[in-house]
């Protein structure tokens, strides 16, 4: 019952990009750096960011990627079902499935919660949220 | 996000001995018969649940499995803690901590998921999941009477 990597590295990444929204630019080799996250990993996940609208890129030598809309209008839910497909804890029933009465007394008793739960945590959480619980430029002052 | 599947039968295997008499005993085939899962897979999630006393075996040729408990005494959360491992949607909240605790700013928002999994599953027991069950075997069987 996780997370993939591809979820939990790409809200890292747009943490980092709002915790560096002042800067114009953002370049991925100066988040794969900071994260400790590989470059090649970091692209794989920005195509997946951009292509669902939530970063944008600029192109040349001072481009890198900046986020596309206010870190108070991106929903983690809706990140994590882009980067995950889906957050249901099992597969949905596809039509024409027969279930016997204990999956169906199991689904709705107990599936069916955890996926309420789950989408209630998520769904009322916004990147601004996230990314303000750490001060970047003073968290390594805080660890020690 | 998905439960193993080893949790889903570990969950259906229970909640049928669950919907049976206290002392009633069934061996692995009876048990098969009813949910559908195979012998061997049955006796592979056994294992870790007898251990942990959920359920108890008693050998012989009359012998069978039961729960280990009364059904209001079995979480959920037990019954998954022990088939998934652990509750976790992440790996690094307890069992292997990243080293960037003190920097993780996701960290916070994990914990928050944890906890609603945990509540979740552990206000659930079986007991609740006998209540809910006879008003849903009646449907299916309606449904495939139709």
């Amino acid at each position: 019952m996780k997370l993939s990597t591809r979820g939990r590295y790409g809200v890292r990444l747009l943490i980092d990009l709002a915790d560096h929204a002042n800067e114009a630019q953002v370049t991925l080799a100066s988040i794969a750096q900071r994260q400790g996250i590989s470059m090649r990993y970091l692209e794989h996940i920005a195509v997946l960011l951009k292509r669902a609208g939530y970063i944008r890129s600029i192109k040349g030598a001072s481009g890198g990627y900046s986020l596309a809309s206010d870190p108070s209008k991106i929903v983690i839910g809706d990140v994590l079902r882009v980067l995950e497909g889906d957050l249901w804890v099992v597969d949905e029933l596809r039509s024409g499935q027969e279930e016997n009465a204990l999956q169906r007394c199991i689904r709705s008793m107990v599936y069916d919660k955890l996926n309420q739960r789950i989408s209630d945590v998520v769904d009322n959480l916004t990147l601004d949220q996230m990314a303000g619980t750490i001060d970047p430029d003073s968290a390594y002052m805080y660890y020690i | 996000m998905r439960i193993s599947t080893r949790g889903r039968y570990s969950l259906e295997a229970l909640l049928f001995l669950a919907l049976e008499p206290g002392d009633a005993l069934h061996n692995t085939r009876a048990i098969a018969e009813q949910t559908g899962i195979s012998e061997g897979y049955l006796e592979q999630l056994f294992i870790p649940l007898r251990q942990k006393g959920l359920i108890v075996a008693i050998r012989g040729a009359q012998g069978g499995y039961r729960l280990g408990k009364n059904a209001a005494e079995i979480s959920i959360g037990d019954i998954l803690r022990v088939s998934e491992g652990s509750l976790e949607p992440v790996g690094c909240l307890a069992n292997e901590p990243c080293g960037r605790e003190g920097e993780c700013a996701s960290r916070l928002t994990w914990e928050r998921l944890y906890s609603a999994i945990t509540e979740c599953a552990d206000s659930i027991t079986l007991a609740d999941l006998v209540d809910a069950y006879e008003p849903i075997e009646t449907e299916v069987h309606t449904e495939y009477a139709i």
